[in-house]
């Protein structure tokens, strides 16, 4: 019997169908993978079952009998515990206040502390998830907040526990920690369901396999039964090439020189300690590192978005260390920002307005402080047929597209002025498999055709894959520099975590700045 | 020349003049903790204290007054609450729009009641000090020691000393308590707070009442133990010196009544100083100006660097 059964559950929002009949089974002690692109439905399915939203139709079942799930409290006492994709977690508050929050051990409305703590380090040691009690929450790792939200859910009493895209913030090393804690969890008896859409995460951890398309279960398998092409199919409906094949570079003269970059960040703290980093015309330089590490800041100290307190941008022959954005557009520099909404595009403002956003003083858009506006829908229109923006007309507000459209009217505009630079900081982020099968391809092209490009990512793979030199960066430097071809991610996710802090350095890496000096002798087994 | 400035009295006056600013400061730490910004204070205050005039000259039951004037500021906030919680109106115009109505309410009523603007009669029976300790006489060193202590521990009407146990007690239970864990994280991460079972909506509207029942409480203060009698306006700004005292505070109960107790001083010593006109040669409207000029140096030197819940001003809505 299944601990929990999901039957037929539909789901609707104004104007679509986000789940349409949805069944699943999740046996005890089973991992299951639910697959699918964003937004296939998954998490709706999930939130459901969670009770943060109402279903519009369906059963649900646990331990084989009917239950109504109205709210998150429901969901607990039925022993369901979910780690959302952005933490539920309150960053002031300490790990033992936020994993006791809400199922407080209390008598008259007192907290009883010294029983909190107790019952929190307990279960950290029966499942082997170390975690100091008393360490204020905003001041952790990624890596451990997550652990901290998987202690809440076991502090709730979860025997069937949903993980939504846990992978999306973590580095090789934790990636590999988490599976490992799920293992154990569901030898312990617990059961996952894990959301994702990354197809090695579906073959390494899952027994089963649910793949979501538009709303629908579009088929169940194991990782035995298929590969990863077989479940790109299944995922997207039609054949998709996972990775872009990628041709030799031809290097040409440096473009953008960085030297002993430093920026302050918040609180008085160094954001950039320091960095150094050339990118010639025809390659790809990207930069791997965990979220937060000085990768925000050393992309807007380059497009002039933020004031670097030491060091020198230089641009061909010409420094730019603090010219305004709007001189380093036009001295060639094209800038596709980590977040599109807030940066990239003025989501009130229409496809043509938005395709000619930062070249809209000059010619042919504008004379004389007056914008043309034929000319700027002229541009427009070729633009959204050049990159395939798929979109009734130029009029359409930005904000109404899907974010894969999105992003490719970014890039039509950045790329469209023919930079001789491009920063593209995280390019990908929440685009779907054929959206950034686009995007990569369009980026390698761009590198073809002679532009410098800096690609910033935290997704390890998407590095990897499209870049000519990787450099690592940890704690607002760059720690390690690889070149693509004797790059892999044992290595380069051993300096994402700050492994030269740690003394030693596996065999092969290059620390950065003593690029002839030998490497230190490896630590033993590798990382960590 | 200034001889006698410095007396007891100065502070005891302090401690008074911070009373009704630390209680509307406490409420509205409590409320900006739940994520709600409650600008109506001033406007609550106000209603109070003309309730508790209202309802003490009807009945003669000065307690009665005070009971009045804490249900009319819940009364008022639980509008706000309504406006800001559960409709998701903007709180800062929710919060205007209530302290415009106060200010015409009691205006009007004035009017209706009594058939005169300004000021209403006295009340027959101010409330009186809780203690009532003679003090020494003769100028010994445990003479003048008991003349300053009997004034500053002693010498105060019930709600200042309410004021300070609202303090203590209020840190406690917001550190201490189930309530008080809650009330942080739902200013801080609302959602987090709803995935975990903890009714987002009800908490804020607790938090909002009780903000509601300290304002009214300090319009009690202002009108029944400092006055006597209700005139238009006369809370005069003190439920925005009170945000303030809650900013400088840093969002904490006891850190409130502290800050309130600098703007306390300030009012006090402008007051004393009024006396010194005739030697000082400065217009009195200087000195009155002093505690809003605090107030904006206070602001403007702390603001940037106290950091308040992360959620407060805006309205939990579910997915």
């Amino acid at each position: 019997m299944p601990v929990l059964e999901l039957r037929e559950i539909t789901k609707v929002f104004p104007g679509v169908i986000a789940n349409d009949r949805v069944s699943l089974a999740l046996e005890r002690g089973e991992i299951v993978a639910l697959l699918g692109e964003n937004g296939a439905g998954k998490s709706t399915l999930m939130n459901v079952a969670y009770g943060l939203l109402s279903d519009d139709g369906g059963e649900i079942l646990v331990d084989g009998k009917p239950v109504r799930i109205r709210s998150p409290r429901d969901a607990i006492a039925l022993g369901i515990g979910m780690v959302h994709q952005h933490f539920m977690l309150v960053a002031p508050l300490t790990v033992t206040e936020n994993i006791i929050l809400g199922h407080e051990p209390a008598r008259l409305g007192i907290i009883d502390r010294p029983k909190a703590r107790a019952r929190v380090v307990e279960i950290s040691a029966q499942y082997g998830l170390k975690v100091d009690p008393d360490a204020v929450v905003g001041g952790l790792s990624v890596g451990m907040q997550q652990r901290v939200e998987i202690l809440k859910a076991l502090y709730q009493g979860a025997r069937i526990l949903i993980l939504d895209e846990p992978t999306a913030v973590l580095s090789p090393q934790e990636v590999r920690e988490l599976f490992g804690v799920i293992r154990s969890l569901v030898t312990a008896g617990l059961s996952v369901v894990l959301i994702t859409h990354k197809l090695d995460e579906v073959m390494g951890a899952a027994d089963r396999v649910v793949v979501m398309r538009d709303g629908k279960v579009v088929g169940e398998t194991t990782p035995s039964q298929t590969d990863q092409i077989g479940l790109a199919r299944m995922m997207v409906g039609r054949d998709v090439v996972l990775s872009v094949e990628k041709g030799e570079s031809h290097a040409g003269e440096p473009r953008l020189t960085i030297t002993d970059l430093q920026v302050p960040g918040e609180r008085g703290l160094e954001a950039l300690k320091g960095v150094s980093l050339t990118v010639r015309s025809g390659e790809i330089v990207g930069i791997a590192g965990v979220d937060g590490n000085g990768q925000t800041e050393l992309v807007e100290a380059i497009v002039g978005l933020r004031r670097p307190s030491g060091g020198s941008i230089d641009l061909k022959g010409r420094d730019i260390t603090h010219a305004a954005p709007r001189e380093t557009i036009h001295a060639g520099v094209s800038h596709v920002p980590e977040d599109r909404h807030r940066r990239g595009l003025v989501l009130e403002f229409d496809l043509a307005e938005n395709l000619v956003l930062g070249d809209h003083r000059d010619a042919p858009y504008a004379s004389h402080g007056i914008t043309d506006a034929q000319a700027i829908s002229e541009t427009a229109r070729q633009r959204i047929k050049d990159y395939d923006v798929r979109t009734p007309s130029e009029h359409v507000l930005a904000g109404a597209l899907s974010g894969g459209n999105q992003q490719k009217l970014v890039l039509a505009r950045e790329l469209g002025r023919e930079p001789g630079v491009l920063i593209a900081a995280q390019p990908t982020r929440g685009l779907d498999v054929g959206a950034i099968e686009f995007v990569h391809r369009r980026l390698l092209a761009e590198r073809d055709s002679g532009t410098a490009i800096l690609l910033v990512s935290m997704e390890l793979e998407e590095v990897m894959t499209l870049s000519d030199r990787i450099l690592v960066m940890y704690g607002g430097q760059v720690v390690a520099e690889f070149d693509s071809a004797d790059a892999d991610e044992e290595r380069i996710g051993y300096y994402m975590t700050g492994g030269k802090v740690a003394g030693a350095a596996p065999a092969g890496a290059q620390p950065a700045g003593t690029p002839d000096s030998a490497p230190p002798a490896p630590p033993m087994g590798g990382a960590l | 020349m200034l001889n006698g400035f410095f007396t007891p009295d100065l502070f005891a006056s302090a401690i008074r003049m911070a009373t009704p600013l630390a209680l509307a400061a406490i409420g509205g730490t409590i409320c900006e903790r739940s994520g709600v910004v409650n600008i109506a204070l001033e406007g609550i205050m106000l209603i109070g204290a003309f309730f508790g005039v209202v309802v003490t000259l009807a009945t003669g039951q000065v307690w009665l007054g005070v009971l009045a004037a804490v249900l009319a500021g819940v009364a008022l906030s639980g509008i706000h609450a309504f406006a800001s919680v559960t409709l998701r109106m903007d709180q800062i115009v929710s919060g205007t729009a209530l302290n415009i109505l106060a200010l015409g309410l009691t205006g009007f009523l004035m009017e209706v009641l009594y058939g005169h603007p300004g000021a209403t009669d006295s009340i027959p029976h101010q409330i009186l000090p809780v203690f009532n300790f003679p003090a020494a006489s003769g100028t010994g060193f445990f003479a003048t020691l008991w003349n300053w202590i009997n004034p500053l521990l002693f010498g105060y009407t019930p709600i200042v000393y309410l004021a300070i146990i609202a303090a203590v007690l209020g840190q406690w239970a917001m550190y201490r308590t189930t309530w008080g864990l809650r009330l942080r994280a739902l200013g801080e991460h609302p959602r987090a707070a709803d995935t975990v079972g903890v009714r987002v909506i009800a908490g804020r509207y607790v938090a909002v009442l009780i903000s509601g029942a300290l304002g009214g409480l300090a319009g009690a203060n202002l009108s029944l133990e400092q006055v006597g009698s209700f005139s238009e306006n006369m809370s005069a700004g003190r439920g925005f010196i009170a945000l303030a005292a809650n900013i400088f505070g840093r969002w904490t109960p006891v850190g409130s009544y502290l800050a309130s107790l600098l703007f306390g001083f300030a009012q006090a010593l402008q007051i004393k100083m009024q006396a010194y006109q005739d030697v000082l040669h400065i217009p009195v409207q200087f000195f009155l100006m002093l505690p809003y000029v605090l107030t904006v140096v206070v602001l403007a030197g702390f603001m940037g660097r106290a950091v308040g819940p992360a959620e407060v001003g805006k309205p939990y809505e579910k997915e």
